[in-house]
C-alpha cells in the first residue's frame, strides 16, 4: 500500500515553478527559446495522477495552473488552469495506481504534453487571439515541448517518486514485523 | 460541463481586463520576490559564461566604441545647439503645455525577474510597480530599442507584453504607429508582429513615401500610447501591400525579447495632473 505525500508534492512544484520562470529562460539558446517551454507544475500533475488519484490531481493542475496564469497575465486567465486539471482528471481516471512503470510515465507525459499544448492552442484560437496554423503550432512549439517534458520527467520521475510516496506497511506485514 | 462553462466564462472576463484585484497583486509579488532573488544571480552567471565566449571580440569592439565615443562627443555640442534652438522656436510657436510633456520623458532602470512560458502569452515580469510609478501602457526598452508595453500592475511587481504578442486582429490589441528617423514628416505606418516569420511588420505606409532598406524605424508619438523617438528596428524590404494602395515594409526588431536582463521603463509625466 502506498500513500502520496501531497504536502510535498505541492512543495516541490512551487520549488520547481520557480526554476521554471527563473532559471529555464536563461538556459535555453536564443533560437529555441519560442519553441521549448517547459512547465514543470505540468509533470508534477501527471506524477499527482498516477500515484494520488484523479481528484488530487485536479486540484493539483488546477491550482498550479491558475498560479501560472495569474503570474504571467497577459491576454487572459485561465487556459493552463483548464488544461493542466482537465488532462490531469482524465490521466487519474484512467491510470489511476496501475502499471507504473517508467517507460509508460514517460508516455502519459508526452500524450498529456500534446494534449494540453493543443488543447491551449485550440482556446487561443476560439478568442482569436492566435492566427498561427495548428500544424504549424504543433511543429514548432508542441513537439519540442513534448520531448523535452518527456526528458525532464525521465529526469525527475525516480526521485520524486522516491520523494512523494509513503510506504503503508499493511497490517499483515505490521503483525509479522512485532 | 458546468467546470467547462465556468472556464469560458473567466476567460473571456480576463481578456480584455487591465485592472489587477488584490489577490492577483498579492500572489504577484509575493511570487515576484522569490523569482527576482533567483533570476538575477542565473543571469549574472549566464552573462559571466556568455562574456567569456566573446572575450576576442570585445578588443575590436572597444576600438569601435572610442571612435564611436569620439563621434557622440562632437555630435552632442551640435545637439545641445540644435536643442536650445529648438526650444526657442517652440516657445516662439507657442506649443501647448500638453505637446511639450510629451517630449520630457525619463528612463527608470528596471530588473527582469522572470519570464512566462505560455507560447501565445509572453510576458516578462519586471520589478518596478505602481510603488514606483508604473502604469499600464507604459513602453519598456533595452539599449537596443523597444521591448514592449506595461500590461498590468501590481505593487511591486509589473508585467511587460512584448511588442511580438501585438496581433493586428485580437480584441485587446494596441497598435503602436511608428516612422522613419529622418523622414519623420513623410513616411507614417502601423507596426505590429508576424509570428511565423519572427519578423515585424509596417503596414498603411504611403506608396510615395521613399522608405529604403536598412532605415531605422522609430515610434512616432501620434498614437498618443507610446513615446516619440523609441528604436523599433531596421527596414528589411519594402513591397506594396495587400490592397496595392499602400507600402508593407519588414522590419527587423532591434530588441531582443528572450534572455533580458536589464529594461528601462519610459515614465512621461501625466499631462492631466499639475
Amino acid at each position: 500500500m502506498t500513500k502520496i505525500r501531497i504536502n510535498r508534492a505541492i512543495v516541490a512544484a512551487l520549488i520547481l515553478l520557480l526554476i521554471q520562470t527563473a532559471v529555464v529562460p536563461w538556459l535555453i539558446p536564443s533560437a529555441w527559446s519560442g519553441r521549448l517551454l517547459i512547465h514543470f507544475s505540468f509533470i508534477m500533475t501527471v506524477f499527482v495522477a498516477l500515484l494520488g488519484g484523479r481528484h488530487r490531481a485536479f486540484l493539483f493542475g488546477l491550482g498550479f495552473g491558475l498560479l501560472e496564469d495569474m503570474l504571467f497575465y497577459g491576454h487572459m486567465i485561465g487556459p493552463y488552469a483548464f488544461g493542466m486539471a482537465l488532462i490531469g482528471y482524465l490521466i487519474g481516471l484512467a491510470f489511476d495506481r496501475r502499471l507504473n512503470t517508467l517507460a509508460f510515465v514517460l508516455l502519459l507525459t508526452g500524450v498529456g504534453s500534446g494534449l494540453l499544448d493543443m488543447l491551449v492552442y485550440f482556446i487561443y484560437k476560439l478568442f482569436s487571439l492566435t492566427h498561427l496554423g495548428a500544424s504549424f503550432v504543433f511543429y514548432w512549439q508542441v513537439l519540442p515541448t513534448l520531448l523535452l517534458h518527456m526528458l525532464v520527467a525521465l529526469a525527475l520521475y525516480l526521485p520524486s517518486r522516491r520523494f512523494l510516496v509513503r510506504h503503508i506497511a499493511s497490517r499483515s506485514e505490521e503483525a509479522e514485523g512485532v | 460541463m458546468i467546470g467547462l462553462i465556468l472556464f469560458i466564462a473567466v476567460m473571456g472576463f480576463t481578456l480584455r481586463r487591465t485592472g489587477l484585484t488584490w489577490p492577483e497583486r498579492f500572489v504577484n509579488d509575493a511570487f515576484g520576490t522569490a523569482q527576482g532573488a533567483l533570476y538575477r544571480p542565473v543571469g549574472a552567471v549566464a552573462g559571466f559564461f556568455r562574456d567569456l565566449g566573446r572575450l576576442s571580440d570585445v578588443y575590436k569592439e572597444n576600438e569601435e566604441l572610442r571612435r564611436t565615443v569620439a563621434r557622440y562627443t562632437q555630435d552632442q555640442v551640435r545637439y545641445n545647439w540644435i536643442e536650445s534652438e529648438n526650444e526657442r522656436y517652440k516657445q516662439e510657436l507657442g506649443f501647448k503645455l500638453r505637446q511639450e510633456q510629451l517630449f520630457k520623458y525619463k528612463y527608470v532602470t528596471s530588473q527582469v525577474i522572470a519570464s512566462g512560458s505560455n507560447p501565445y502569452d509572453k510576458t516578462i515580469k519586471i520589478d518596478l510597480g505602481a510603488h514606483d510609478g508604473v502604469k499600464p501602457n507604459m513602453a519598456v526598452v533595452t539599449v537596443d530599442g523597444l521591448v514592449g508595453l506595461v500590461s498590468k500592475v501590481s505593487e511591486f511587481t509589473s508585467t511587460v507584453m512584448p511588442i511580438t504578442e501585438l496581433d493586428p486582429t485580437a480584441p485587446d490589441t494596441i497598435q503602436i504607429s511608428a516612422t522613419v528617423s529622418g523622414k519623420e514628416q513623410q513616411v507614417f505606418g502601423i507596426v505590429d508582429f508576424d509570428k511565423e516569420d519572427g519578423v515585424m511588420r509596417m503596414s498603411k505606409i504611403d506608396e510615395n513615401a521613399n522608405v529604403a532598406e536598412g532605415d531605422t524605424v522609430v515610434t512616432s508619438g501620434k498614437g498618443g500610447v507610446l513615446p516619440k523617438g523609441l528604436i523599433i528596428g531596421k527596414v528589411l524590404s519594402n513591397q506594396v501591400g495587400d490592397f496595392g494602395l499602400t507600402h508593407t515594409a519588414t522590419i527587423q526588431p532591434a530588441a531582443k525579447f528572450d534572455h533580458l536582463y536589464e529594461v528601462f521603463v519610459v515614465m512621461t509625466p501625466d499631462p492631466d495632473k499639475p
